[in-house]
């Protein structure tokens, strides 16, 4: 698994399961971020309630996610949400579409639902992109996405492109490290002809980049680091592309730390290898202990029975 | 709730059973099973190693992490350059590298959790060395920077499982816990949430073996010619699920099935798998003879004959004599095999008979005319019994102590993996 998936499985597959047989449910779990789901059957058994608490949720909703949440899920959104929840849909599951294909992909969006909640200022980014084309000049506001405790996306639309940063904080020394390492990697990577077309990265240690250098609230310490990704029209151009890289982009953060614990884990392998080998040559140079014939100070053999 | 739910991951031989605290069932339960790319080529079973240095991305395969777990790992058993591989033995950790990738695929793929914002409840089995228990809390806290991590034993989930039971009164962590998954059943007495591991006894019984003997008799009685070769394990299993008791008299059961062979036996319809092709076949005296090899094991093989109510009584008589009251008056069931309809109440009954025989036989011998008040015996058996020990963690760890209990990422960077040698016992009201 090289890219994390972005639907959540825990909605996709107790959905699945209440379609073929409803019953009633009462289940809590999260998503990256921070994201917490609420699954009930408040009332009947075949209507379900799913609820989302989204740590930033106010500033999705200055951007638009209403509307793109409305334009996805049409009459499930519920216009008053859960208490202690920022959102929340209706799912009765009497009334889904007929045939299986229908109801996988049905179930499917469903499983987005955080996608598409956070999907909203980077379609937001690339509306305003598109109307500043014409004008060959200036940029779009900077909108900001607190999504975790203190770290944040910060998006801009320029006339001809998008600019998207993540700032991200390593707790832990040895992750810091493995981050730096991984995110140079990601520069030099682009290098290759094979992914000429790919965003252009950026990475800086500690400094902020120019686009947000003016923002009051930044950490400058050590540990955080900035990721800035330049997309231009051709990863937005048409609306496959441009849903693609919403999808992969808003799971960024989540894609560099599981990739950092993919590589410790590695490490982890390789250095257990080591010591089962170095034990094996300790082992090989265990002297024999000599067993040879004893004998009694009288001359005679002593046997061992 | 400003923390987020803290994750409770039971991983046993057989299955694993991974969810968030406070809910009343796991989020996932799919086989301990990871399916690698086979290292067939190289002789020995080590990592790959990056080939030159230079452009690590371009070089580099990714190899690593090119694996599948759980379900996934079973489907792609039959794909070309994979091997299915099972980390744990019998309970405990067998192969480090698979676990960590394990753990690192359960995280990120199925609960979506930034491990970093979590804390943790794993279990382990009664008698773990302790350096799996360090083992374990390296990858947690070194791979995964959890933010704390609790590792319970299983038994002791068990009996906070039974907490959810009306029966229950007090809830306390002092009780003799039957376990019976798939592979093997203990007999675990606890004392105050500590595990005795010099009374702990297993017996070679549990749901495979009543499986293969549902099996064998149906095959006897010829019921399974209808059935395909390869469905025939599943139909059986599928029988003992779901047809299946523990009866009060064997002989009066027989008669009654005899007697009125209508009620007593039904009839299960499947399907094969492959065409389709509809089959029955009729359940008969399988229904109470399946389970009755726990109290009568002789029917099943001459390999081990003490009944299980024997076994339990002869666990609490080596335990301390200051806890066999409180082992006796909490017997708690726990695993899938224990599942069956009256179970509980049979057991209770037969371990009553020996404990008053043994009582009156002592009254006797003595001479005396004091009698004594009697030990009183009870079995507790619940609705979460088949994933009892997944329930406790998730009931433990939404209680407040939880986090006060666990080993926090700051007090394993002082101490070290040795932290993790020594555990609180928390939750009980005692």
């Amino acid at each position: 698994m090289i890219l994390l998936e972005p639907h959540n499985v825990i909605i996709q597959t107790t959905l699945s399961e209440k379609i073929t047989k409803p019953a009633s449910v009462d289940v809590q779990f999260v998503d990256y971020d921070g994201v917490r789901f609420h699954l009930s059957t408040p009332e009947r058994k075949s209507v379900l309630l799913l609820s989302m608490h989204i740590r930033c949720w106010d500033e999705l909703v200055q951007y638009g996610a209403i509307d793109v949440l409305r334009r996805e899920y049409g009459a499930l959104l519920q216009p008053q949400p859960e208490p202690e929840y920022s959102v929340s849909l209706e799912i009765d599951l009497e009334q889904l579409p007929a045939s299986p294909e229908d109801r996988d992909a049905f179930v499917m969006s469903i499983a987005l639902f955080k996608r598409n909640a956070l999907a909203a200022p980077f379609e937001h980014a690339f509306a305003s992109q598109k109307g500043l084309e014409s004008a060959a000049t200036g940029s779009g506001e900077l909108m900001q996405i607190h999504y975790r405790d203190e770290e944040a996306i910060y998006i801009q639309a320029s006339h001809d492109r998008v600019t998207v940063i993540f700032s991200t904080v390593f707790r832990d020394e040895t992750d810091r490290i493995y981050g730096k390492v991984f995110l140079q990697e990601f520069v030099d990577a682009r290098r290759q002809p094979s992914i000429q077309n790919a965003p252009q990265v950026l990475y800086s240690n500690r400094d902020p980049p120019l686009e947000i250098r003016h923002l009051p609230d930044l950490r400058n310490t050590e540990d955080t680091g900035y990721v800035t990704f330049v997309l231009f029209p051709r990863h937005f151009g048409n609306a496959t592309v441009a849903s693609g890289t919403i999808s992969h982009i808003q799971l960024f953060r989540d894609y560099l730390h599981y990739h950092i614990k993919c590589s410790k884990a590695y490490m982890h392998s390789r250095m257990r290898h080591r010591v089962a080998e170095f034990q094996k040559v300790l082992n090989r140079a265990k002297t024999e202990v000599a067993t040879g014939e004893k004998k009694t100070v009288s001359g005679r053999t002593l046997v061992t029975r | 709730m400003s923390v987020l739910a803290p994750i409770i991951c039971d991983n046993g031989t057989g299955y694993s059973k991974v969810g968030f605290a406070g809910n009343s069932d796991p989020s996932f339960v799919f086989p301990t099973a990871i399916a690698t790319r086979g290292s067939a080529s190289q002789s020995s079973n080590a990592p790959a190693v990056p080939s030159k240095p230079g452009h690590l991305a371009s070089k580099r395969g990714v190899e690593d992490l090119d694996f599948f777990i759980g379900d996934e790992a079973l489907a792609n058993a039959k794909t070309p350059g994979y091997g299915v591989y099972y980390p744990i033995r019998q309970g405990m950790i067998d192969n480090w590298d698979h676990m960590e990738r394990y753990w690192e695929q359960t995280i990120f793929k199925y609960l979506r959790a930034e491990p970093e914002d979590h804390y943790f409840l794993l279990t382990e089995p009664p008698l773990n060395a302790p350096e799996n228990r360090e083992q374990t809390a390296e990858i947690f806290f070194e791979s995964f920077n959890i933010k704390g991590l609790y590792i319970a034993v299983q038994a002791v989930l068990a009996l906070a499982a039974s907490w959810s039971s009306n029966r229950v009164t007090d809830r306390t962590l002092t009780g003799t816990v039957i376990d019976s998954g798939d592979g093997v059943t203990h007999v675990i007495p606890c004392a105050e949430g500590y595990v005795i591991g010099s009374a702990i006894k297993h017996i070679p019984i549990a749901g495979r073996d009543i499986s293969q003997f549902v099996l064998n008799l149906m095959r006897e009685r010829g019921e399974m010619t209808a059935v395909p070769p390869e469905d025939q394990l599943r139909v059986a299993s599928k029988v003992k699920e779901s047809y299946s008791y523990v009866c009060q008299d064997i002989v009066k059961e027989f008669r009654k099935y005899d007697a009125d062979p209508y009620t007593y036996f039904q009839r299960y319809d499947g399907e094969h798998s492959v065409t389709g092709r509809k089959y029955s076949v009729d359940v008969g005296y399988e229904r109470f003879l399946a389970p009755e090899i726990f109290f009568n094991p002789e029917i099943l093989s001459s390999d081990f004959l003490t009944p299980l109510p024997e076994v339990v009584d002869e666990t609490i008589r080596q335990s301390p004599i200051d806890v066999r009251r409180g082992l006796y008056k909490n017997i708690v069931l726990s695993g899938g095999s224990t599942m069956f309809q009256h179970f509980g109440q049979r057991l209770k009954r037969d371990l009553k008979q020996i404990v008053d025989r043994r009582l009156d036989d002592l009254a006797t011998a003595s001479g005396s005319s004091q009698k004594s008040s009697g030990v009183e015996v009870e079995v507790i058996s619940h609705k979460r019994q088949r994933y009892a020990v997944w329930f406790g963690g998730s009931l433990l760890a939404s209680l407040p102590e939880f986090y006060t209990s666990c080993h926090t990422k700051a007090q394993y960077d002082e101490i070290g993996p040795s932290i993790c040698r020594r555990y609180q016992i928390f939750g009980s009201a005692t």
